[in-house]
């Protein structure tokens, strides 16, 4: 029974840090209408940013500054949104699939920058820190159980945050931009240089994600940065209901139970002939889903709620 | 009446059945392992198989201490996070004490740093090449709980030094391919040639698909080494050495395996390749080997070919024997003390089959120590889980590659030893 809540327990914590990573992506294509295609260069910028910052040095690598855990993390959340200022003030401009194109290749040269630059760890990866608060905790269940806590804290206090900011005017300005540019340029807003804090307050709380994750696991490569995650991301977000906080950070638990539950399912009752076959057989199962998802349901399990505006409501 | 009588019937043959099944299941307890492989890839469902193979090789035999084995494979996908969380399931839900996996360092290294070592559970992976974790072990971080039959980079490395050791050159220059198999190869044979006394000129990074690796030469003539020192793949290599001529390098080369290819020759010409000497590890000339080839080959109807095929299956036995001599319902942490009682030079020697699988167990019974010949050879692990392999020497010739000298096992284990 210690058994399966300790399982409970570690997967609701890695489904919580990809929802923070969900809820970035959603406030920048649900709210805003920006195609990242790059998610994994701001995620894994938060979580090399973490370990750097934090780690304990090693030989022949940048970093081991052994920040506090805290700093680190935020030091981490700073990273990601750096990269994503840079890779914004140049790609802002882009709409649509162009602007997928240029956000895709650049988390591709993230990763080939990470597995090249020794000094970043290199292919082998960084190690990270002792988890903070170990000695305290030890390395067991209730270690995982604390973590978890800090996790879904974080997870709501940026729920909340995000439900805030769009249900504020600044809200309904990226709605605008969204919907229809020109129209949002002709009472006065500035389209772009709001596309771009959209794109950086994103990146931030994918940053987080990837600090956490980082954190979770004490270790961090390339592997970890490939693309399959930016994809993995995108179908949690697009099954739960893209424009949605509840939909973003359901289909995160939802994808990722499915992801997990099909390989435990298949390992534990599939015949032994087709063990060795259900890596296959699992990745055609989630494709179905999704493609399912897009036929049936295409706004997602939670759709967006479209409010005409907050004082229109109030007034009825 | 009839049909109180049937269900009479019914009942008795259920309660009949019942009993026989207690009867049964005290009899052949399952005893579960857990193995993260990638049965996604193409090249990873052999080394599954392989593991399987050795399963059921020990369930023939008899079991692991008293019980029937029953190995519960999953995907890692070449993912970590699907890696871990395979792993974790395993370890909470299945309750497993033994992890075979993974294959690629990225995937076994965050399992082993927050799933393996925090459960006290052991790992023995049979693929994962980096020194990542040596370097784990040697702070101790791993509690002894990892292993892996893959041996590291470092014994080419190693013969790459012997080779410039015993041609006597005075000063090399050592080319990389910035990949992590180059980095990780590039910095071991740079200290292992310090080491030996001689002079490391330059150590130099070559970025693939570069139209012209002028710089990178030119700054390697600066330091105007005696021999150089190639972890390169035959595209780069070509041009490197191309270009390292023709500004007057000198021909002494000494390369790691990537080199060892027909196209790289013939691409340089043969007569700028009279001084060149390459390295590779080898599979073990020893009968067990030999046996396992055999024995593959009949059960899967083709030669081992596929890589870490002839690993997978010693980590697999190593780890059972292991398990038999930690006996019932031991800890991770138990069965990885046993290890060394495995893979003991001096013990009695088994061979890597049924007959040797029962062989040991009655070795381990009786409390002594079994020497396990396998697929590999006669394995063992250093302090940090690491193994070794035998490796040779190899040249280019008119007709293709040929072999110049084996260095036994025991030849690169003393060498290695020497060198630290």
């Amino acid at each position: 029974m210690i058994g399966v809540i300790s399982y409970l327990v570690f997967f609701a914590t890695v489904a919580s840090i990809l929802s923070i990573a969900v809820l970035g992506l959603n406030l920048q294509w649900g709210n805003t209408g920006l195609f990242n295609g790059g998610v994994v260069a701001f995620f894994g910028a938060g979580a090399y940013g973490t370990l750097i910052l934090g780690g304990t040095p090693q030989a022949g690598q940048l970093g081991g500054f052994g920040l506090p855990y805290l700093l680190a993390l935020i030091g981490g959340m700073v990273c990601a949104g750096g990269v994503a200022w840079i890779v914004g003030l140049l790609t802002i401009r882009l709409r649509h699939d162009y602007l997928a194109i240029a956000t895709f290749g650049v988390a591709v040269a993230f990763e080939t920058m990470m597995r090249n630059t020794n000094a970043l760890g290199g292919a082998q990866g960084i190690r990270g820190f002792e988890r903070p608060l170990r000695e305290a905790l030890g390395a067991g269940f209730t270690y995982n159980l604390v973590f978890f806590g800090f996790v879904l804290i974080l997870l709501i206090a940026t729920y909340l945050f995000l439900e805030r900011l769009i249900k504020s005017p600044f809200g309904r300005l990226l709605r605008a931009i969204r919907e229809d540019e020109m129209a949002a340029q002709s009472l006065g807003k500035s389209p772009s240089r709001i596309r771009l804090t959209s794109f950086v307050a994103g990146s931030v709380v994918m940053g987080l994600a990837g600090g956490l994750y980082a954190t979770f696991y004490a270790f961090i490569s390339p592997q970890d940065v490939l693309p399959i995650l930016t994809f993995q991301i995108w179908a949690m977000l697009i099954v739960g209901g893209a424009g949605n906080n509840k939909g973003a950070v359901m289909g995160t638990f939802l994808i990722w139970a499915a992801w997990t539950a099909s390989g435990w399912a298949l390992s534990r009752f599939a015949p032994l002939e087709v063990q060795l076959y259900t890596g296959s057989i699992q990745f055609v199962l989630i494709g179905f889903v999704i493609v399912g998802m897009l036929l049936w349901r295409p706004q997602g399990i939670f759709p967006e709620r479209l409010v005409v505006s907050q004082s229109a409501r109030s007034n009825k | 009446m009839n049909g109180l009588k049937t269900s009479a019937l019914a009942l008795g043959f259920a309660a009949g059945f019942a009993s026989f099944g207690t009867d049964a299941a005290a009899q052949d307890c399952t005893t579960k392992i857990g193995a993260v492989l990638p049965t996604s890839v193409d090249w990873g469902k052999p080394i599954a198989a392989t593991a399987q193979y050795a399963v059921d090789i020990a369930n023939e035999a008899g079991g692991v201490a008293g019980c029937q084995m029953e190995m519960v494979l999953r995907d890692t996908q070449v993912d970590p996070k699907v890696g871990v969380d395979a792993a974790k399931a395993l370890v909470d839900l299945d309750g497993v004490q033994l992890l075979l996996g993974a294959v690629s360092s990225g995937v076994s290294m965050p399992i082993l740093t927050s799933v393996t070592v925090p459960a006290g559970v052991m790992q023995m992976s049979c693929c994962s090449s980096s020194t990542a974790f040596t370097r784990l072990a040697e702070e101790g971080k791993t509690n002894g709980l990892f292993y892996r039959t893959f041996a590291t980079s470092g014994v080419q490395a190693a013969v790459g030094a012997m080779v410039a050791r015993d041609a006597g050159y005075k000063s090399v220059a050592v080319f990389y391919k910035n990949d992590d198999w180059g980095q990780d190869i590039g910095g071991l044979v740079a200290d292992d040639l310090k080491a030996l006394g001689i002079d490391v000129t330059a150590t130099i990074a070559i970025n693939d698909g570069q139209a012209s690796f002028r710089a990178e030469v030119t700054e390697a003539l600066k330091g105007n080494p005696e021999a150089i020192y190639m972890a390169l793949y035959p595209k780069e290599g070509t041009q490197v050495v191309r270009e390292w001529i023709s500004l007057g390098g000198s021909q002494n080369m000494i390369a790691a395996n990537a080199l060892k290819s027909d196209e790289f020759r013939d691409n340089v010409g043969m007569q700028f390749l009279g001084n060149f000497t390459g390295t590779d590890t080898a599979s073990p000339r020893t009968e067990s080997a030999d046996a396992f080839v055999t024995a593959y080959t009949a059960k899967f109807d083709g030669p081992p070919n596929g890589p870490g095929l002839a690993n997978s299956y010693d980590a697999t036995m190593i780890a059972l024997m292991a398990m038999h001599a930690a006996g019932k319902d031991a800890t991770g942490a138990d069965i990885a003390a046993k290890v060394a009682s495995i893979t003991d030079s001096n013990g009695t020697p088994v061979t890597a089959d049924a007959a040797g699988f029962s062989m040991a167990k009655e070795v381990l019974d009786g409390g002594g120590t079994v020497s396990y010949q396998g697929a590999t050879g006669n394995v063992q692990f250093d302090k940090n889980g690491d193994v070794s392999a035998p490796a040779v020497t190899w040249t280019f010739s008119e007709g293709g590659i040929e072999e110049q000298k084996y260095i036994s096992l025991t030849e690169v284990n003393d060498f290695m030893a020497s060198l630290n």
